[in-house]
């Protein structure tokens, strides 16, 4: 850790920056005062240095008949941000970030900053959600920039309530960390909670917000995601106004909110964008998919090694048949096809996109296809396997997708030591690991466990807009009700009743 | 003299129910039906009613016992007994508790032998439950009882497997009703006793309940008791409508059996299913009476609850290790059987008695004193 030394001398800090290279520092005469004026170069707005603030300096330096009045001086600057300080600790930082030092030679104990910043520079300007695609709803996401991501959302969601509170993290990066609630919705105990986590935290560099993840939950040994992480701005705006905290963090595309639970990592912002019917059926096919993901080729392992008296016998001409001539145990089967898979998988994320997809299916279609004519594998686990993939991409959020994808490997290793009852003793395990979970001390499983009957009603179904007019009761918000959502003709209908 | 605990580790009066009845179910419905067609017959459906009845008023007993102060059972009995002799009794009821435990382990693992692995070793069975069991016991109670209430829920679809049977059912087995004398009626209800040992664990896990009232706790204990009822009346009937009484009478696991008879075209044999979908139901029973151990240990000589579940968890490995036969497994069924209906249907009444007297006493003694 870096140690702040305390009551630095202004002089220091000048003589300490002029180490780096980028640092300048120019002499100019103001009505007989001398005065420096330094910068980092590389943060400075070039534009405005030179069209504003240099031309106005050149001019003072030409008026020699007044006497030199620092406070007329600081006033008639023609930039925004303009103040005067005595603090060096205070100094340092603003000239990190991009401020012009004045100072004045035997005349004045204060230091004039000027803020002629420009910290967007080389930042991208906009986002698709690419990570989180959505084929209906805004494709809005997240950049890089704080001010940009609290303007997105300020545009989004334009109610008085949103609250953002600001503060510095990381001993190295300074990186600024904003929390965002509704003022009045979200429940304070929650708000409470992350600022102090946030306080306690003693880190370096504050790399992604979704790093922070790690740093600030309640269970640091889990491989299940503790907060919602998410590049998507309608996401967010959905979780502000459950009642839930949002953290941004300045350098990151991604924003977390929490206190999440399980199921909030399988909702799909379009749920909502498709009629409540349609948006049921998708959801239902998702939480299909997470299991079978989980579980398929584990089921084959257990089905092959152990238990092949529960297939049928009609079923069982063809596995055997598949199976016949692959020399190796089917532990050692799947797992060889599991780990091609991961591999393309892991190959693609870090490829160019268009090479991406051309290594995707060569390797998908060419290997796959090969290793059953090599008898390495058998035809049916070809199809388990990919199909088990495949479905584990139906998970909206990155974050749970990865756990998913680890999930995998402990129980095709319980199910090839012990069958259908390790995969059982897995899922006792996970089950209770799950129990354990807490997200912003609150319970990680709920609905589920605790049970909560109400919240059923938005998790694995997504019931219409009409009923899901309360937020979950988990997250305490203090005002309970979102709209209100009165029947509009209460008159039952009747056949042609006019 | 009553415990409080932080409300963070307590769960809500509405789990009491699947506390209870998931502390109820375990082994014994899977084989219970040999044992109490001995004596009773067609007519074991009748002493089943009995049994049940008794288990309500039992658990009326209980909630009277930790009324007022005494809010568990090492409270109840420095109460009645003193120090000394309390903690003896604590004792005693920790191995009980612990034998209850060891008594379903042992149970399922040879149903693993039997039906699904001839050839797997105990101590294998025992070294993986172990590890699982540790791990989900030193959660801590909140973890438990989302496993007892998941613990019934997921399973609640093997229920409806009492169809296939049922396609086979014959009414003539249950006929002539009525025809046996009360005691042959009332010794088929003491094997039925077993079925519904368990809930007196409550003892030990009532003061983590939290709840307004008393009242509200006991009833969800009851109506988990009714539910209870309900599942085993149902297989009882049904077992003894699909079978024949002289095969009944010596068939070790009819359960079972009857799930044989389930088929669907993608799937057979679906007793290998039933037997592993069971290690969710078997969970709670095994790891709240332990659980229970370790709390008594830590009430009565404040032994840290790992330590104690550590020695008890490889004490009950050991011993299921060296249960090497069918028959041995078959006493420890009766033993602990046995203990139980000593423990709860006698012990307990007596219990509230002598807390009354003590009860009386100390008024008197408080009456004299001012």
């Amino acid at each position: 850790m870096i140690k702040e030394k305390k009551n630095q001398n202004p002089a220091e800090i000048v003589k300490r920056a002029k180490k780096s290279s980028d640092f300048k520092e120019i002499k100019k005469n103001v009505s007989g005062v001398k005065i420096f004026i330094s910068c980092f170069t590389s943060l400075i707005d070039h534009k405005t240095m030179e069209q504003v603030f240099l031309p106005y300096i050149n001019e003072c330096e030409k008026k020699t008949d007044q006497a030199f009045d620092i406070n007329q001086f600081k006033n008639s600057i023609p930039l925004e941000e303009v103040m005067t300080t005595q603090d060096a600790k205070e100094i340092e930082e603003k000239l990190h970030k991009g401020f012009v030092l004045i100072t004045f030679e035997n005349t004045s104990e204060d230091w004039l900053l000027v803020n002629v910043s420009n910290l967007s520079k080389g930042i991208r300007e906009t986002n698709e959600t690419e990570n989180e695609y959505s084929v209906t709803g805004p494709k809005l996401g997240f950049v890089e920039s704080l001010d940009t991501n609290i303007l997105l959302l300020r545009s989004k969601l334009k109610s008085p309530l949103v609250t953002t509170e600001e503060l510095t993290l990381g001993t190295l990066s300074k990186t600024r960390v904003a929390i965002v609630y509704l003022d009045g919705i979200t429940n304070e105990k929650h708000i409470e909670t992350v600022k102090k986590r946030l306080a306690k935290i003693d880190f370096d560099i504050i790399w992604d917000t979704s790093a922070l993840d790690e740093i600030i939950r309640d269970n640091s040994h889990t491989p299940f995601p503790l907060y919602l992480s998410t590049e998507r701005l309608d996401r967010i705006c959905y979780t502000l106004s459950l009642g839930q905290v949002v953290i941004f963090s300045d350098g990151s595309p991604s924003a977390i909110s929490g206190p999440s639970t399980l199921l909030d990592f399988f909702i799909s912002p379009e749920d909502y964008y498709y009629n409540w019917i349609v948006g049921s059926f998708f959801r239902l096919i998702r939480i299909f998919a997470i299991i079978f993901s989980i579980f398929s080729s584990s089921l084959y392992v257990a089905v092959v090694t152990f238990h092949y008296e529960v297939v049928p016998a009609d079923l069982l001409g063809p596995l055997i048949e598949s199976r016949a001539n692959v020399p190796f145990p089917p532990v050692m089967e799947v797992l060889f096809l599991e780990m091609t898979i991961e591999l393309l998988r892991e190959a693609g994320a870090r490829l160019p996109t268009k090479v991406g997809q051309t290594l995707g299916i060569v390797g998908g279609i060419v290997i796959g296809q090969a290793a059953v004519m090599a008898a390495l594998t058998s035809n049916i686990l070809l199809i388990v396997v990919a199909l088990s993939a495949l479905a584990s991409f139906t998970t909206p959020t990155m974050s749970m997708s990865n756990t998913i994808r680890l999930l995998r490997f402990p129980f095709i290793i319980m199910s090839s030591l012990l069958g259908g009852l390790g995969i059982m003793l897995g899922f006792a395990v996970i089950l209770c690991h799950l129990f354990k979970l807490k997200s912003f001390e609150t319970p990680y499983m709920v609905p589920l466990y605790p049970f909560r009957r109400n919240n059923f009603k938005d998790s694995f179904i997504r019931s219409p807009y009409s009923v899901i007019n309360k937020r979950p009761d988990y997250l305490r918000a203090k005002d309970t009700i979102k709209y209100s959502s009165k029947e509009k003709n209460k008159k039952k209908e009747d056949i042609n009743d006019e | 003299m009553s415990v409080k605990v932080e409300k963070q580790f307590q769960v809500s009066a509405f789990f009491t129910f699947f506390l209870i009845h998931s502390s109820q179910t375990g082994i014994g419905i899977l084989n219970f039906q040999s044992q109490v067609i001995k004596d009773a017959e067609q007519d074991a459906w009748i002493s089943l009613i009995i049994t049940w009845v008794i288990t309500h008023i039992i658990l009326y007993i209980i909630f009277k016992l930790l009324d007022g102060e005494t809010n568990d059972l090492v409270a109840v009995h420095q109460y009645c007994f003193g120090k000394t002799a309390g903690s003896i009794m604590s004792v005693l009821a920790l191995v009980y508790f612990w034998l209850a435990s060891l008594t379903v382990l042992r149970a399922y693992i040879e149903v693993i032998q039997i039906w699904v692995y001839p050839t797997i070793k105990t101590w294998q069975l025992c070294f993986i439950f172990g590890l699982t069991f540790y791990y989900i016991i030193s959660s801590g109670f909140r973890s438990l009882t989302g496993f007892s209430f998941w613990g019934v829920i997921l399973p609640a679809f093997l229920f409806f497997l009492i169809y296939f049977p049922l396609k086979h059912m014959n009414y003539i087995n249950l006929l002539p009703a009525f025809s046996h004398s009360l005691t042959e009626l009332f010794l088929s209800s003491k094997a039925y006793a077993l079925l519904f040992l368990g809930f007196e664990w409550i003892l030990m896990y009532y003061p983590f309940i939290r709840s307004s009232n008393n009242k509200d706790i006991s009833k969800w204990a009851h109506l988990g008791n009714m539910y209870t009822f309900i599942i085993y009346l149902v297989i009882t009937l049904v077992s003894f409508l699909y079978f024949n009484q002289d095969v009944l009478k010596h068939l070790p696991w009819p359960t079972l059996m009857m799930v044989k008879v389930v088929m669907f075209s993608f799937l057979e044999r679906f007793e290998y299913i039933f037997v592993f979908i069971w290690l969710l139901v078997i969970i709670s029973p095994i790891c709240i009476s332990l659980w229970v151990c370790t709390r008594i240990a830590k009430r009565t000589f404040s032994i840290p609850p790992k330590a104690t579940l550590l020695f008890l968890l490889i004490a009950e490995m050991i011993a299921s290790v060296n249960f090497r036969e069918f028959r041995s497994t078959d006493y420890l069924i009766h033993f602990t059987a046995n203990a139980g209906i000593g423990f709860v249907y006698v012990y307990l009444p007596l219990l509230l008695i002598i807390k009354w007297i003590k009860n009386h006493f100390m008024k008197n003694r408080l009456n004299k004193g001012f």
